[in-house]
Parts: structure tokens; C-alpha cells; sequence
């Protein structure tokens, strides 16, 4: 019979009363597990770039300026907060934070750059140990990521150049 | 041995047209056949052996093998096994017979494999563009291994215009889409109608193709795409996620821990609870009822904050890399997640004994866009689409994958086929979904969550995988690859299918009924392809005409990008 459904499905929604969230007055916390931000910490980075290569949206810039200093750059433009970066990072420097309210109309608010001191091995001293194959370093060695533009390049060297790439790098860039 | 029965058929009948045959397991067969039989096979396959048409993949091997490579994917849901019948194409000349005219549901497959891998398809009955933008140049093909992930074609051409093809006489076009209030992704429905009456319709759709397998193909990583690929889906990402990750894993010969079974059931599980709510909540929307679509909502939130408890994340739970799951389940989780479905069950149980008695939606519903057991059979028709018309295929129970194999559960079916039907399987569904997460957690076992992988991945393998999704079956293939990651990887969700049986389910029905209809396969569109604009001062009225408005908009686009461009630069 309709009309009892219709009493039945009054009572569905009588039952539950209100339960609209005071939003963002109050906000709901989140729970402890929670995948938000990634926050990175230069003091426990050591510059592998583990981070970098695994990370599925292309969001972590990796540039050489010289064999003693790397630069890390953090983008958040399109990073999914998977914590895939957490995940593989070998000296647990980033943690998945809470933050997830971070929509910004300048985006340098959300970037995070690390300029770490690289410590000299015999070879590039740029590696890391991999948790398994699948995890291996896409780009081995000297890394030149445009900073500027904000992109990745596809290449990397097992020697610095005195002179930096800026024609190589117009070239991936066209 | 169903595997190897099912290739000594094959053999009996089609012999000399049978190359070589690999079965990496019982329930998974792969035979190679000569291109020039390729059709017969599949006519016997899909006709004589009655299996289910999955998809068609084509793939660029020609740096590998020379040659490129078509396979045609069939189930054989009764006897567990998947069969993949590829063919070896001369790269000098790629063209394949169409086999569209045996098989109907391969049409929109075939299509997308001469679009985006350029193979040539003759006799086959529509050959109209379908994946490819239109202004995009003919002859490039940008699934073909020369082509770069980030190609932009010099040659594109803005202007071209999409041919629509004629309406029946005495019809009048009604578009539906690409935009329409009550469904959320674009597709364009030209709907033929004669007075109130739909006669038929030309689809158009493809307008959000991400390119995500060129991507895969080229840029990304074995365990990169698992991530990508639960972005398939906004809804039953998950499954697109579980489904990689097991083609792969097939493909490697690797196997998940069964603690990493047990958990993927568990959230797959849930992500249909949550899908199914949703849905519910949505056809009763559509249908003018919001009370229930509150309803279902609110009782759905209590599943997404349990989902983001366990991964992290409400939505993309980022659940599977390759070899296992990344979170484990602690104790004090399964107890209340133990308790959601406690709370979740009686609440289900109240509103379905009332909508399931409830005259106004089926009046509704009832007799609405009708699939029968034949338009099943003919498009490829999967999932509560299939099930609601008496077909009881679930790849739970047919294909079993994660650990489906260790639990109880119905497959829930209906007799009628119409929408109504599809609303109280799904309803039902619900119950059985928490039936599984609750014998999943009474079973699960401890131990680890990701097994150790020490070698690369072999080259060359090929992997397939169905997983149920809440809308049908997900299929995905892979060919592994050379520098950590595929070489191939087609996915075919659900909708691919469902949507193909839509011209037919609408047909000689009124109009008015096209949104549930369309609504009730779990897909979406209307864009009158004219716009007004009135000028407040004036009070004027401009009609817009399509070309106007298509100069417009891209003159904006333009001036958009180069300020973009400017800001960047200041
Ligand atoms: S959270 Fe994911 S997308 Fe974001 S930086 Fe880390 S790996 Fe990249
Ligand atoms: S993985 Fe960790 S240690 Fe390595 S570069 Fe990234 S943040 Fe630094």
C-alpha cells in the first residue's frame, strides 16, 4: 500500500533528525590516518629524490646546481595526497599531515622548497635503495628540473656540466 | 581443465587457424589465431560456445614483435575463465576484419582501437569516429609507440565540424547533453522523436578521454598508475585500482598475501555500499523524490567516514600497488567498522520495506527502459544492468578475484529488466555487500599485507582481470614492459558496455523517461547547442548561434591562457 510507504518513509527521515554538520564552523576532525598535505622536513631529508621519482602526479622538482647543493621543490598544484612520497621515503622526512583546506589563489602558499646539502660519495652520491624493482629510480644521477616552469624533465646526467642546461632544457620544453 | 577443453573445441572446429594457445592458469586462456580467421573464431566464440563479449584491445607492438597486436576478450562466465583471442597484424598493412557484424557489443571497442592505434577495420558497420576529438588530423594515432605522451598535432583543425547523421524522416532532433542537470559527466544523446515518442538516438561521447593509458604507456610506473587509475572513476575508483593491480600481478605470475585479499574484498565491499546508496539515492532524485535521496545520502555518510578511517582518504582510498595494499586493518577499526554495518543494515532494512512497497516509484519505474535477456547478450550488457534482466553474471562469483572465493554471498536477480528491477537488485545488494565484509572480517587471517618483490617485472607477459564493480564488470589488460612499466594497459569500465545498450533500451518510450532511464545504467548529459545572453541594461535578448558561440568561447580560451601566461611571467 502507498500511503503506509509513504509513513514508513517519513519515519526514516523523522527518526534520523538533523544531522547537517555546523560546517565550517565547526569542522569535523579528522581521523588520525588521515592523507592530507604532505609536509617535508629538511632536516631529515638527505636529497635521494626516492620521493620524486615515485611520486604518480609529477609534483617534487629535483635540481642539481652544483654537486653540493640540491634543491627540492614541492608543487602541490595537482598532487592527489596519495602519500606515495611518505611511503617510499627512506628517511621518513614527509608526513601526511591534516591540512586538506588548502585551496589558495596564489599557489606559491602551498609550495615547499628544501635546499638540502648533498655529502659527496665516490660515484654521483645520488641514489637510494630501493624498496623493491618497482620502486627504482626513473632518473639516475645529476637531475635539472625547470624550477621556473614548474616541470619535469624527462633526463638526467652522471656529470655536472660547468655551464648550465638551458638549451637542453628549452628543447624538452618545446 | 575448462581452459584447456574450451581450446580443444576451438581446436576441433577451427584447427588450422589456431597458431599457439598459452593457459597461465584454468580460468584464463589466450589463443593466438591467424588474422584472417580472426572473425569465424569469434562468431564460434561469442556464438556456438555462447560466451559474453568483454572488449577489444589493440597494441603497438611493432618495436617488439613487428607487428601490431588485436585481441578480442570473451568470458565464459559459467565455466570461471576469461579467454583473450589475439591476432599478429603485419605492421606494413594494419587492417583486420571488423567483427562487429557477429559480435554487436565489440562496436564501440573496435572503434576506439582504429582511432587510437590506427588498425583498419573492414565491414564494419559504423566506422564513424568515436574516442578522437573531431578537429583531431586523420592518419595520427596517438596510441602508436611514436607517437610522444605530450604530441600536440600542428594540423588540428578547430573549424571541422562533427557530421551528425540524418534523423529518420517524420523525427525531430531533441539534444540530450553533453550538459544536463540531473547527471554529472558529459556525453551528447541526439534524440530522434516523434511526438512524445523516442525512435532513436546518435551518441556522442569521449568528451573527457584523459589519455590516461598513453600516459601509463609512457610517463608513469608500475606502482604510479594503481594511483592514477582509481582517478578513473569518481565513484568505483577502487576497482579500477584492484583491477591494475591483478592484471599485473597475473601478467608477473605474483600473488597477493592472503591478509592483502582479504582487505581488498573488504573495501571493494565497501565501495559498493557506498556506489549503491548513492545510486539509490540518485534514481530517486531523478525521478522527483528527494526525500529518499536525503535519505540514502545520510545513511551512506557514516560508510565514506569509515573508508577514510581505514585508508586515509574517503573516496581514493589509494588501496593497491602491485603485490598488495598499503594499510593494514587494526582491531579497534574492524569493531567499528563492525558497528557501521550494524547501524547501517537496520537502516537499510527500514527504507527498503518502505520503497520496495512503495506504488509511486514503480508506477515510475515499472516497464522503463527494458533491457531483455537478447539486448544482454547482443551489446554486452554487465552488472545489475544484466542481473535485473534474469541474467545472473557477477565476476564475484564467476571470476573469483581478492577473496571472494572464501565467502557466501547471492547473486541478486530480477525478472523484468526495467528499471525498477535494477533499483531492488542494487537494493538488495547492499545486504549482501555487508554479508561479505562481515565474513571477510571473522576469516581474515594475520600476516603480511604486501609481499616482497625482488626481481624486475618480466617483459612480454600478458595479464587480464575482471573485477565487479558496482555497475558490471571492470576488465583491464596488460602487456608488461620494458623500463618499469607497461607496455599496454586498456581499461574497460563498466559503463563502456552499459551505455552502448542505451539507444536500445529507450526506444518507443516517452521522452520524459530518458533521464532514468539513462540514469538507471549509473552513467550521464544537455546542452541545447545555442545559448542567450540578456544585456541588463538593455534588456535586449542575443540568441547566440553555435559558430558565434564557438568563437567566442575560444577567443576567451585564448585570452585566458596567454594572461595566465603574462602573470606567470611577471
Ligand atoms: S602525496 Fe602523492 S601526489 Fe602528492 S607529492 Fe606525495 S606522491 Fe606526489
Ligand atoms: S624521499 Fe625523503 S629523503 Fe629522499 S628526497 Fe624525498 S623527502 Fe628527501
Amino acid at each position: 500500500m502507498s500511503l503506509t510507504s509513504k509513513f514508513k518513509e517519513a519515519m526514516v527521515g523523522l527518526k534520523a533528525g538533523r544531522v547537517t554538520l555546523d560546517y565550517p564552523a565547526h569542522p569535523r576532525p579528522v581521523p588520525e590516518n588521515f592523507r592530507g598535505r604532505p609536509i617535508f622536513d629538511a632536516q631529515k631529508c638527505i636529497g635521494c629524490a626516492a620521493c620524486a621519482n615515485n611520486c604518480p602526479a609529477r609534483e617534487i622538482l629535483v635540481l642539481d646546481v652544483c654537486q653540493e647543493v640540491r634543491i627540492l621543490k614541492y608543487l602541490g598544484r595537482r598532487c592527489t595526497y596519495c602519500g606515495r612520497c611518505s611511503d617510499v621515503c627512506p628517511e621518513k622526512a614527509i608526513t601526511m599531515s591534516h591540512e586538506f583546506e588548502t585551496a589558495t589563489n596564489k599557489i606559491s602558499d602551498v609550495h615547499q622548497r628544501l635546499d638540502l646539502f648533498m655529502s659527496t660519495c665516490q660515484r654521483c652520491g645520488r641514489c637510494f635503495k630501493e624498496t623493491s624493482p618497482l620502486e627504482q629510480l626513473k632518473l639516475k644521477g645529476y637531475r635539472f628540473d625547470d624550477l621556473e616552469n614548474e616541470r619535469w624533465i624527462f633526463r638526467s646526467r652522471s656529470f655536472l656540466e660547468s655551464e648550465p642546461l638551458v638549451d637542453d632544457i628549452k628543447i624538452e620544453l618545446d | 581443465m575448462k581452459a584447456r577443453e574450451k581450446l580443444d573445441q576451438l581446436k576441433a572446429k577451427l584447427g588450422p587457424a589456431i597458431r599457439r594457445a598459452d593457459i597461465p592458469s584454468d580460468h584464463c586462456l589466450f589463443v593466438f589465431v591467424e588474422a584472417s580467421a580472426l572473425k569465424a573464431v569469434c562468431e564460434y566464440v561469442f556464438r556456438d560456445l555462447d560466451a559474453r563479449f568483454i572488449t577489444s584491445i589493440g597494441a603497438d607492438d611493432r618495436s617488439f614483435s613487428g607487428s601490431f597486436l588485436v585481441a578480442h576478450n570473451f568470458a565464459f562466465d559459467r565455466d570461471h575463465l576469461l579467454c583473450s583471442i589475439l591476432t599478429e597484424i603485419p605492421a606494413s598493412q594494419p587492417c583486420v576484419e571488423s567483427i562487429s557484424t557477429v559480435v554487436p557489443a565489440a562496436n564501440w571497442a573496435e572503434r576506439e582501437l582504429r582511432d587510437l592505434v590506427g588498425i583498419e577495420l573492414s565491414g564494419h558497420p559504423y566506422p564513424k569516429r568515436l574516442v578522437l576529438p573531431d578537429g583531431w588530423p586523420d592518419g595520427v594515432h596517438p596510441l602508436r609507440k611514436d607517437i610522444p605522451w605530450n604530441f600536440v598535432p600542428d594540423d588540428y583543425d578547430d573549424e571541422r565540424e562533427f557530421k551528425f547523421d540524418e534523423p529518420p524522416e517524420g523525427c525531430t532532433v531533441v539534444p540530450f547533453g553533453p550538459f544536463h542537470p540531473t547527471l554529472d559527466e558529459p556525453a551528447h544523446f541526439r534524440l530522434y522523436v516523434e511526438g512524445e515518442r523516442v525512435r532513436g538516438c546518435e551518441y556522442r561521447g569521449f568528451m573527457v578521454h584523459r589519455g590516461i593509458e598513453k600516459l601509463a604507456e609512457s610517463v608513469l610506473g608500475y606502482n604510479d598508475i594503481p594511483i592514477m587509475a582509481e582517478r578513473i572513476c569518481g565513484i568505483c575508483g577502487c576497482v579500477h585500482n584492484v583491477t591494475y593491480a591483478q592484471a599485473v600481478e597475473a601478467a608477473a605470475a605474483l600473488q597477493a598475501p592472503p591478509r592483502a585479499e582479504y582487505l581488498r574484498s573488504i573495501l571493494l565491499e565497501l565501495e559498493r555500499l557506498h556506489s549503491h546508496l548513492l545510486w539509490v539515492g540518485l534514481a530517486c532524485h531523478i525521478v522527483g523524490f528527494d526525500t529518499l535521496f536525503m535519505q540514502a545520502f545520510r545513511i551512506r555518510e557514516p560508510v565514506m567516514w569509515i573508508a577514510e578511517k581505514i585508508t586515509g582518504n574517503r573516496k581514493t582510498y589509494g588501496l593497491c600497488v602491485i603485490g598488495g595494499v598499503r594499510r593494514d586493518l587494526t582491531p579497534a577499526l574492524e569493531d567499528e567498522l563492525r558497528q557501521v554495518l550494524a547501524r547501517l543494515e537496520t537502516e537499510w532494512q527500514a527504507v527498503t520495506a518502505a520503497v520496495l512497497q512503495d506504488r509511486n516509484i514503480q508506477k515510475r519505474t515499472r516497464g522503463v527502459g527494458v533491457a531483455d535477456r537478447n539486448l544482454v547478450k547482443e551489446a554486452g550488457l554487465i552488472g545489475p544492468v544484466a542481473r535485473a534482466a534474469g541474467v545472473g553474471i557477477d565476476c564475484r562469483r564467476d571470476h573469483p578475484y581478492a577473496a571472494y572465493d572464501r565467502v557466501d554471498f547471492d547473486v541478486i536477480t530480477a525478472p523484468d529488466g526495467d528499471v525498477w528491477s535494477r533499483l531492488v537488485v542494487r537494493a538488495r545488494e547492499v545486504f549482501e555487500s555487508i554479508k561479505i565484509i562481515r565474513q571477510c572480517l571473522d576469516k581474515m587471517e594475520s600476516g603480511p599485507i604486501q609481499l616482497e618483490i625482488k626481481d624486475e617485472l618480466p617483459v612480454g607477459r600478458l595479464g587480464i582481470s575482471s573485477v565487479e564493480a558496482p555497475r558490471g564488470e571492470c576488465h583491464h589488460f596488460v602487456i608488461t614492459g620494458e623500463n618499469n612499466r607497461p607496455r599496454r594497459w586498456r581499461v574497460r569500465a563498466p559503463t563502456y558496455q552499459n551505455l552502448q545498450g542505451v539507444p536500445a533500451m529507450i526506444k518507443d518510450q516517452q521522452l520524459a523517461d530518458m533521464t532514468i532511464s539513462l540514469g538507471s545504467i549509473d552513467p550521464c548529459f544537455s546542452c541545447t547547442d545555442r545559448l542567450e545572453t540578456i544585456d541588463l541594461r538593455s534588456g535586449a535578448v542575443k540568441v547566440w548561434s553555435p559558430e558565434e558561440l564557438l568563437k567566442l568561447a575560444r577567443a576567451r580560451g585564448i585570452a585566458a591562457e596567454s594572461s595566465a601566461k603574462e602573470s606567470d611571467e611577471s
